[in-house]
């Protein structure tokens, strides 16, 4: 029976990039052996589990998993009908937890859930209503970008960006940015329209920059000055804003080649580098597995990103383009902004290594997304 | 459309090949180029070091009386950099009114420049537990109350000069003792023992690496090693004797400042002076006294400005801090004679028992041709008669020792510098290696260094423009221990021992043993401070007489210079042999605007015949040596003869002596005059009554000595 059937009918199963989710959870677990490296020692000093936060991270990896497998089944071009719905529940969660959300670190961007230990964070889940509907309106118009589209593109970026900068959370806005730029930028919008708008978009930041200089009310937060400040400066302020910055790239560079051995790393194990389980969890990676254990990371990444990039490329369907884009650009971006600030050549923001960090809402979308790209694999010959 | 997409497309994947390619280029930089550098900061954030003072050594006497030590002692620190100008007041008020101290105490105490002026000073010391509590109490930001360990000279001012001070580290030496594992806060050795042994009694810190998290919080003991304490150092002085020597040099000298002065018609000065008692047969110092002096126990506790003026920079008692045995540089004078008659000898210059007049001066004579002066005086221009080789040094003849350095200088050839040969035999004009800080080595001097001295300060040595060639003038003061002749006390005293033990010249030892205190395996260790032999001299034919000469400077009969000082004394046994010194001192005394007064100066060593210790005392500006010297000199004999009745040295009791029994004409044998020269013990000398000598222990009239000889 090797009856050639119409394309249409042949199963999904065929074309779907298995690699991909086993990139995926071969990199969550390097996140969970990760998340117990730089916590257990504190947490044993403590007298508590030492594998406290990689149970956790297993259980959201696990969560994740489900989450990626369910995204894989179901025909992604369903979601094009829901993703204005999608968008405005993610927005209203947005509104939300500017109200109900608890605040930490000096953010209010999380909802506290009733008889669990971890919270959710609505602004990752924003993610990924974005992109689907980002890449749903940019498909509806066949990629015919002319300035009306292009401002309402922009508006549809500006209301989530808008909310999140009242938490605030100065990274997760860029990512947002980032995810808008790539569409558009694949989706046709012109050169000049795009110049444009980073000119614009530049003259902004510098002004919220210098908002208080310029006689306005401080658009930006203290903390995030100093953190500019201290990126453009390593010696400003040792023990307060630049201090994460000194002591990743220090974890990182006293890894040498070889690291110093899973659980080995002092930097990592004595809590010298603050927040090393979720932002800054490349620095244990760098510590104990060295230059090698580095590269293999970001080939790994690489391997991803190529993945989706020919995955872009091959489909058939300008909303799974679209849409794939939207997340390659999310992924590169989060990717290159994490490892970059560990090693000190972006600024300091908060925005979680896709995978590897500890936390719920960002490995459970991350895998979401890959979810949504291995879909778009799957059905790149329907069109 | 399609077209563009793919475009774009490619553009974005250059764009994160672009962005990888710089996150791979960052980590080889970090991670293979600049590893080291950020390894060792890794290091430096995660190791804390702990460092821990180790217990100095003490300073011991060679019976092991301590004579420094270490105190726990309660301390209050002030930080006064924590308040603004004047509001430390408040502070200082509240603290006076709890430990009883006047404001102005402690203010001077928080100026004190030698500490940075950031750094807590202390301000008070020596509180006990309930001055601690009391000003805890008050929990003053800034002050801070507690134990330290601290260093305490139970003895006060006995041996303050040999065992020297300990205080804060200097700018100049932080740097290197820092490195050593020294803490800043920590004490070092200023002077005496205490700097020269420094290295011995600090011992070594102890050390302890403890790994720690970002909020200070230990997780591992990474190594320790406990401090090792300093090692006690036992001296070769003796406490008792040191305190007797003080205290008969500062008597001495009390009584020379009520003596009026023949030259100028004032009481003498006598500010000060240098005593120093030696073992002769191992060059052990046993005493060694310097005056003025002062209580190390005020250079640590933190002396104000004031207190230090009061002591340190006292017009009338000028360089308490000195130690003057080794760093006071003095003219010899007649007590020089010694080599001068030993250069004769060597030279065959003097036949030891040929006459000569004494007619109270010396001439040059016409044939020469005299530049300069010309006519040398006896001190008292007095005429002392006929005397010979050993009466002249009984009797002090100037003449007699002008006439033999005056043919010394007309000897052209190696022979000239006999003088200056012979005192460099002796150990004057270097170091004698006491080990003692600061010690100067004097100079004899010779052709070399009267230019030398003339061409570099020409104000102060040649203010007539004199010829800078060595005249006979200058041998001739040279002969008689003037002019260019400058000496310690340690030198003299280790000359004499030298000629008297028979010719082995010692480097002085001021410590006897280092004890390690702490104990390994093997108990502790002791280093041992052996007897340094710098080389044994041989002396010339006729320096019998010589000695001969010496040994009568206590007799009466034979006109000995010092035979006033000596009446009365207990000779029994304990007969000395000496000289006495008086120096003309060149200049002013800058307190006083007036030409200084002579420095009396005596040497002696006792026993006569069995010489084992010497004693040299050095006065400036105190008079005639035989009449404010040797009076110290005596009592410090008598102390010497006690000093060995408590510890009797095994190694003493049955040495016999050998006297140098003279030959004499039977005929002669019956007379005062010729039995004084003859040592005790010779058959046919002075015989002390049978009852008093305690040599005779069976009473059958012979000498013990003399039995044991048969």
């Amino acid at each position: 029976m090797n009856l050639p059937l119409r394309k249409e009918l042949r199963s999904p199963l065929r074309y779907a990039d298995y690699s991909l989710g086993l990139v995926a959870i071969l990199l969550a677990f390097i996140g969970v052996a990760l998340n117990y490296s730089s916590t257990w020692r504190v947490l044993e000093f403590n007298g508590q589990d030492p594998a406290t936060y990689a149970k956790r991270q297993i259980l959201f990896v696990a969560i994740g998993i489900l989450v990626m497998i369910g995204a894989t089944f179901l025909d992604y071009r369903l979601y094009r009908d829901f993703a204005n719905q999608a968008y405005l529940i993610v927005m209203l969660a947005l509104v939300g937890v500017l109200f109900f959300g608890v605040e930490r670190n000096g953010a209010r961007a999380w909802y506290e859930l009733p008889g669990l230990t971890f919270q959710l964070q609505p602004a990752e889940f924003a993610k990924v209503a974005v992109v689907i509907a980002l890449a749903a309106f940019v498909a509806n118009k066949d990629g015919n970008l002319r300035l009306v589209t292009l401002s309402n593109a922009f508006l549809m970026l500006a209301v989530p960006l808008g909310l999140i900068y009242l938490q605030p959370d100065l990274g997760t806005m860029l990512v947002f940015i980032a995810i808008g730029m790539g569409v558009l930028l694949v989706a046709g919008a012109q050169i000049k329209h795009i110049v444009i708008t980073s000119l614009v978009g530049i003259v902004v930041v510098v002004g919220m920059f210098n908002s208080d200089n310029l006689g306005g009310p401080a658009l930006l937060r203290e903390t995030q000055e100093q953190r500019l400040t201290a990126f453009l400066d390593p010696t400003f302020d040792v023990q307060g804003a630049s201090y994460n910055v000194n002591q990743s790239q220090i974890a990182i560079g006293a890894g040498g080649l070889r690291g110093q051995g899973w659980l080995q790393g002092t930097q990592t194990n004595l809590n010298l580098v603050p927040e090393q389980e979720t932002d800054f969890i490349f620095t244990a990676l760098g510590e104990e597995f060295g230059f090698i254990g580095i590269s293999l990371l970001l080939l790994l990444y690489s391997y991803m990103l190529a993945r989706m990039w020919f995955i872009t490329r091959s489909s058939n369907d300008l909303f799974g383009t679209f849409a794939c884009v939207g997340a390659l650009s999310m992924f590169t971006f989060q990717i290159f902004q994490n490892i970059g600030m560990t090693m000190g050549i972006m600024p300091i923001t908060g925005i979680p290594l896709p995978f590897l960090s500890h936390g719920g809402s960002s490995t459970v979308v991350a895998f979401g997304l890959i979810g949504l790209v291995i879909n778009i694999s799957a059905r790149k010959h329907l069109a | 459309m399609n077209e563009q997409l793919n475009r774009r497309l490619a553009f974005l994947g250059i764009l994160i090949i672009g962005l990888f390619a710089a996150l791979f280029t960052r980590a080889w930089y970090l991670q293979v180029l600049t590893t080291d550098e950020l390894s060792e900061k890794a290091r430096s954030n995660y190791v804390e070091i702990v460092i821990t003072e180790p217990t100095r050594g003490r300073i011991l006497d060679r019976h092991g009386v301590v004579l420094a030590d270490n105190i726990r002692s309660g301390v209050i620190t002030v930080n006064q950099s924590r308040y603004a100008p004047g509001q430390i007041d408040f502070v200082l008020e509240q603290l006076s009114a709890l430990i009883e101290v006047p404001v102005s105490t402690l203010k001077s105490r928080l100026d004190d420049q030698q500490t940075h002026p950031l750094a807590a000073k202390v301000v008070a010391t020596g509180l006990d537990e309930y001055g601690l509590l009391r000003v805890s109490e008050l929990s003053l930001p800034g002050v801070e109350a507690k134990w330290e360990m601290s260093r305490i000279y139970p003895q006060n001012e006995i041996g303050a000069h040999v065992v020297g001070y300990v205080g804060a580290m200097s700018q100049g030496q932080e740097d290197r003792l820092l490195q050593l594992g020294y803490l800043p806060s920590e004490r070092v050795g200023k002077s005496g023992i205490e700097q020269i042994f420094e290295a011995d009694l600090h011992g070594q810190p102890g050390r302890t690496e403890l790994e720690v998290d970002s909020t200070g919080r230990v997780h591992r003991i990474l190594s320790q090693t406990s401090a090792t304490p300093g090692s006690d150092i036992y001296l070769s002085i003796d406490a008792d004797l040191q305190a007797a020597t003080e205290s008969y040099l500062r008597q001495g000298l009390i009584a020379a400042r009520k003596t009026v002065s023949d030259d100028s018609g004032f009481f003498y000065p006598a500010i000060g002076g240098a005593a120093v008692v030696m073992d002769l047969r191992n060059g052990d110092v046993l005493s060694m006294a310097s005056h003025p002096t002062y209580d190390p126990n005020w250079l640590v506790g933190g002396i104000t400005t004031l207190e230090y003026q009061s002591v340190f920079e006292n017009p009338y008692a000028p360089g308490a801090l000195n130690n003057r045995a080794v760093q006071g540089l003095y003219s010899p004078g007649s007590v020089f004679k010694l080599i001068t008659a030993l250069a004769g000898l060597e030279a065959r210059l003097i036949s030891p028992r040929a006459a000569f007049y004494d007619v109270g001066y010396f001439q040059i004579p016409d044939k020469y041709g005299c530049t300069g002066r010309c006519t040398f005086y006896n001190a008292d221009k007095a005429p002392l008669g006929i005397v010979d080789l050993s009466s002249a040094i009984t009797r002090s003849s100037d003449a007699y020792f002008y006439k033999v350095a005056h043919d010394l200088y007309w000897i052209r050839g190696d022979e000239q510098w006999a003088i200056q040969d012979m005192a460099e035999l002796l150990g004057f004009g270097s170091q004698t290696g006491v080990q003692l800080p600061f010690e100067k080595s004097g100079r004899i001097g010779d052709g070399d260094i009267k230019e030398a001295l003339f061409e570099t300060n020409p104000d102060a040595y040649n203010p007539y423009g004199e010829s800078t060639q060595w005249l006979p003038g200058d041998n001739i003061n040279t002969g008689i221990g003037q002019g260019f002749v400058s000496v310690t006390a340690i030198q003299l005293a280790n000359a004499y021992a030298a000629f008297a033990n028979g010719g082995t010249l010692f480097s002085p030892n001021i410590v006897e043993k280092v004890v390690a205190r702490s104990e390994d395996r093997f108990g502790s260790s002791v280093i041992d401070f052996d007897p340094r032999i710098q080389r044994i001299a041989e002396f010339p034919e006729g320096s019998g007489v010589v000695r001969e000469g010496l040994h009568g400077v206590a007799s009466k009969a034979r006109r000995g210079t010092a035979w006033r000082a000596f009446e009365g004394y207990d000779s029994s046994g304990y007969a000395i042999a000496g000289k006495t010194g008086t120096a003309q001192a060149e200049g002013r005394n800058p307190v006083l605007q007036r030409k200084k007064e002579d420095s009396a100066v005596f040497v002696a060593w006792a026993p006569r015949h069995d010489p084992r210790y010497v004693v040299a005392v050095v006065m400036e500006e105190a008079g005639f040596g035989g009449e404010a010297a040797a009076p110290v000199a005596r009592r410090i004999l008598e102390a010497l003869r006690a000093y060995e009745q408590r510890w009797p040295d095994p190694q003493v009791a049955f040495i016999p002596p050998q006297p140098e029994c003279p030959e004499i004409p039977e005929a002669l044998r019956g007379y005062d005059a010729f039995t004084s020269y003859v040592p005790e013990g010779c058959p046919w000398g002075i015989q002390v009554p049978r009852a008093n000598n305690p040599e005779d222990v069976d009473g059958d009239g012979i000498p013990d000595l003399e039995e044991r000889n048969q």
